[in-house]
């Protein structure tokens, strides 16, 4: 056997299914057997970011299946290895495992910089977990079996295989054995601690029980190690309320009772005024990172911590804590679950004035939504999300871009399945959503799956309808179109003295676009037509996308202007400033 | 700033010290010092890096990061009241024979190479307080290069 089929029998063993990337020079000896063996569904992506963000997706989305697989994208040497650094990076951000698989020039010319050389592991080493560049085709199926387990093992995250194109080509010696279900890998350095600790919990079972205005937090460990479940019976049985992270939005109803949906800079007011006010915070798989917590010496002054995270280097990075439990979190919220100490409170005091906090914008958002328009009369983008939400029942996979667009998702769709929202959140990657919905498409065949994009995002990956073409995937495109890159606007309306400064932006017309792909398309300008459309993509059988003309001057709000204080929150557009710089 | 030494215990394979300079780059710290050598344990390398920084908490993320490596295997922060942190110089000079052996009390050097027009190639090992004073002392017109180690360390 040579290394290449070395490869692809150590893909198929771990229970890859499907190989999204893009063949070239130093990756064709893998393709070519790829293609006799048969045994992975190819789907060729447009450009190396593409297939990347699509393996992300089939990782994402699978996880909460019951046949979780792992996404693999493959790329040449040079250009097509550079051109997954976006995709990798953004998934080491968002402790997402893929597998990357690049083809790297033969060990005779690495080192002198031949054609199509680049110094792929040098890359990849701050923006990957793990990477591997097998020297010998003896060492190219340990290497797999070793990126998986990594991969998947704590907090998850990217590993890049680095193959020499001699390597692929390379035979082993007939004393060549590998046995994949004896295979543990010998990592001296590696550790992780999945049970919580006895004395930690005891001591935050007690901060629990003593706290008066508790709020817990849900981050992407909650989806990650499946735990939405026990995380909404743990917070009703404490009769705690729960603020969300952007990743781990979807772990809970939406509408549950106990949620403040959203926290951070454009999080509800009601989860940042909680927080302000509480005395406990207890997080769960999640970072403290800056869109989240905000000037981090005026965070959560008077309230204790209790961090419960898979990977140690996270506790006290950002916020010191008062109880650390370095574990899993199912694992963790299931031994809490178990714990006849912990009792419930009625908080009725806690509970009234958060009920006090959720009404400070609430009656602006209803007339908003209903009205449906802003001044120009073009559309309100939350307001569309709110249909959408409405038609489906809160039900379906939504895949946000970055920008006001996935803002709006975040806050607007009332999610209702486990693990139904995606995104990319610590890169804030554009262009994510076209792309990594392919793969959420082919990881959930049977669920509905709407790509949620700005004008700005949507082209920055528009090459991908090719894939939908190719693939026949049914993947609903939502474009919302309010001709700036609205979220630069946003911060330019506020903070830029409303100079626009590469932020307006020409679009082609994108019922041609849609067309030259053979995909459906409706325009829609008016509120009458928004649930009609969504309906008509709805019943279409196969890929439709939707452009929404959308009101460039709506804001997502409340905001917390970076690096401010839940203090400095905004809750309602600025009054414009008078011509002669007096009060208005 | 506080000068703070890290020491790390990691597999031996070519990548690791790009990987731990990054990081150190990445928090933006300039490395005083850095040493490496193999350890006592096959197929290990024992690593000293010193930096300067007042924070420990931020110390403390340094090495909680460098701890989710899976190549090193170990890393923890020596305070100088438990650890002894030592370095070596090779200096070349030019000294006077007579004036060169009213040091050798104190500093207890070795001479490695003495040429009879005066040139000397000396080795000096303690602490870095310990070499800087005798190359004060020495004076700076005697000496033609030095060079250091940097610090390693040893717990007691
Ligand atoms: C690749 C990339 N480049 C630049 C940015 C900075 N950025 C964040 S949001 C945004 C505007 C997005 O515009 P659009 O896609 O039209 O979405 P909108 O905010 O209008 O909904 C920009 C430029 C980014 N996040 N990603
Ligand atoms: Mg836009």
């Amino acid at each position: 056997m040579t290394g290449k089929e070395l490869l692809l029998r150590a893909l198929k063993n771990k229970g890859v299914k499907f190989v999204f990337g893009y063949t070239g020079g130093a990756i064709m000896p893998v393709f070519d057997e790829m293609d006799k063996q048969g045994t992975f569904k190819f789907i060729m992506s447009r450009h190396e970011q593409g297939a990347a963000f699509m393996a992300q997706g089939i990782s994402r989305a699978s996880l909460s299946t019951d046949e979780p697989q792992i996404g693999v994208c493959m790329a040449t040497s040079g250009p097509g290895a550079l051109n997954l650094v976006t995709g990798i990076a953004d998934a080491y951000m968002d402790s997402v495992p893929i597998i990357a698989v690049t083809g790297q020039v033969a060990t005779g010319v690495i080192a002198t910089d031949a054609f199509q050389e680049s110094d792929v592991v040098g890359v990849m080493l701050p923006i990957s977990k793990q990477t591997y560049m097998p020297l010998h085709a003896e060492e190219v199926e340990q290497s797999v079996h070793e990126a998986f387990y990594v991969a998947t093992t704590g907090r998850g995250g990217p590993i890049v295989l680095d193959i020499p194109k001699d390597v692929q080509n390379q035979p082993v010696s007939e004393n060549y054995r590998f046995d994949a279900r004896r295979f543990r890998p010998q990592l001296p350095g590696f550790f992780i601690h999945p049970t919580p600790a006895r004395e930690p919990l005891q001591q935050a079972i007690e901060l629990i029980n003593r706290s008066e205005r508790p709020v817990m937090f849900c981050g992407h460990g909650v989806i990650n190690s499946n735990a939405g479940q026990l995380l909404q019976e743990f917070a009703e049985k404490v009769n705690i309320p729960v603020a969300f992270t952007l990743h781990g939005l979807s772990a809970m109803p939406a509408d549950h009772p106990l949620s403040l949906g959203m926290m951070g800079m454009h999080g509800t007011v009601e989860a940042n005024r909680a927080i302000m006010e509480a005395d406990l915070l207890i997080a769960f798989g999640m970072r403290f990172d800056d869109r989240v917590t905000g000037k981090l010496n005026e965070y959560a002054q008077n309230a204790d911590v209790i961090h419960v995270e898979i990977d140690p280097s996270e506790i006290d990075k950002n916020v010191a804590t008062s109880v650390a439990i370095n574990a899993d979190v199912y694992r963790t919220l299931h031994v809490l679950l178990g714990d006849p100490m912990l009792t419930y409170k009625p908080r009725r005091r806690w509970l009234e004035k958060i009920a006090g906090f959720r009404q400070v914008m609430a009656e602006d958002l209803r007339q908003e939504i209903e009205a449906g328009v802003g001044e120009g009369g073009k559309l309100l983008m939350k307001s569309i999300i709110h249909q959408l939400s409405e038609v489906t029942a809160g039900k379906d996979l939504i895949v946000a871009d970055v920008g006001q667009n996935q803002m709006m998702a975040a806050r607007f769709y009332n999610y209702q399945t486990f693990n139904s929202w995606f995104a990319s959140g610590g890169a804030g990657t554009m262009g994510c959503s076209l792309p990594m919905a392919i793969g959420v498409k082919l990881a959930r065949p049977t669920e509905r799956v709407w790509s949620i994009s700005g004008d700005g995002g949507f082209q920055m990956n528009a090459q991908e309808l090719g894939t939908i073409m190719e693939q026949q995937l049914d993947v609903k495109m939502i474009l919302l179109n309010n001709g700036y890159l609205g979220m630069v606007r946003q911060w330019q309306s506020l903070f830029f003295d409303g100079r626009y400064a590469g932020t307006p932006m020409q679009s082609p017309d994108f019922g041609l676009m849609a067309q030259a792909y053979g995909i459906p398309y409706r325009r829609v300008e008016t509120l009458a037509e928004v649930a009609p459309a969504l309906q008509a993509a709805i019943d279409h059988q196969g890929p439709m996308l939707l452009e929404f003309i959308c009101d460039p001057s709506e804001l997502i709000l409340p905001m917390v202007p970076a690096g401010g204080g839940f203090e400095e929150m905004m809750v309602k557009r600025p009054q414009p400033v008078a011509a002669d710089g007096g009060k208005p | 700033m506080k000068r703070r030494a890290i020491l790390a215990f990691m597999l031996d394979r070519p990548g690791v010290l790009n990987k731990v300079s990054m990081l150190i780059r990445k928090k933006m710290y300039n490395v005083d010092t850095l040493t490496v050598c193999s350890a006592r344990k096959p197929g290990l390398s024992r690593m000293t890096i010193t930096l300067r920084e007042d924070d420990p908490t931020r110390v403390a993320q340094v090495i909680s990061q460098l701890e989710k490596f899976t190549e090193v295997v170990s890393v923890k922060e020596l305070d100088t009241d438990h650890s002894y942190w030592r370095e070596v110089a090779i200096v070349k000079l030019e000294i006077e024979g007579l004036h060169l052996e009213s040091f050798q009390g104190r500093y207890n050097f070795e001479i490695l190479n003495q040429q009879e027009n005066e040139i000397c190639i000396l080795q000096v090992a303690g602490s870095t307080r310990k070499i800087d004073a005798f190359l004060e002392e020495i004076g700076q017109e005697h000496i033609i290069e030095i060079a250091r180690t940097g610090v390693t360390a040893l717990e007691k």
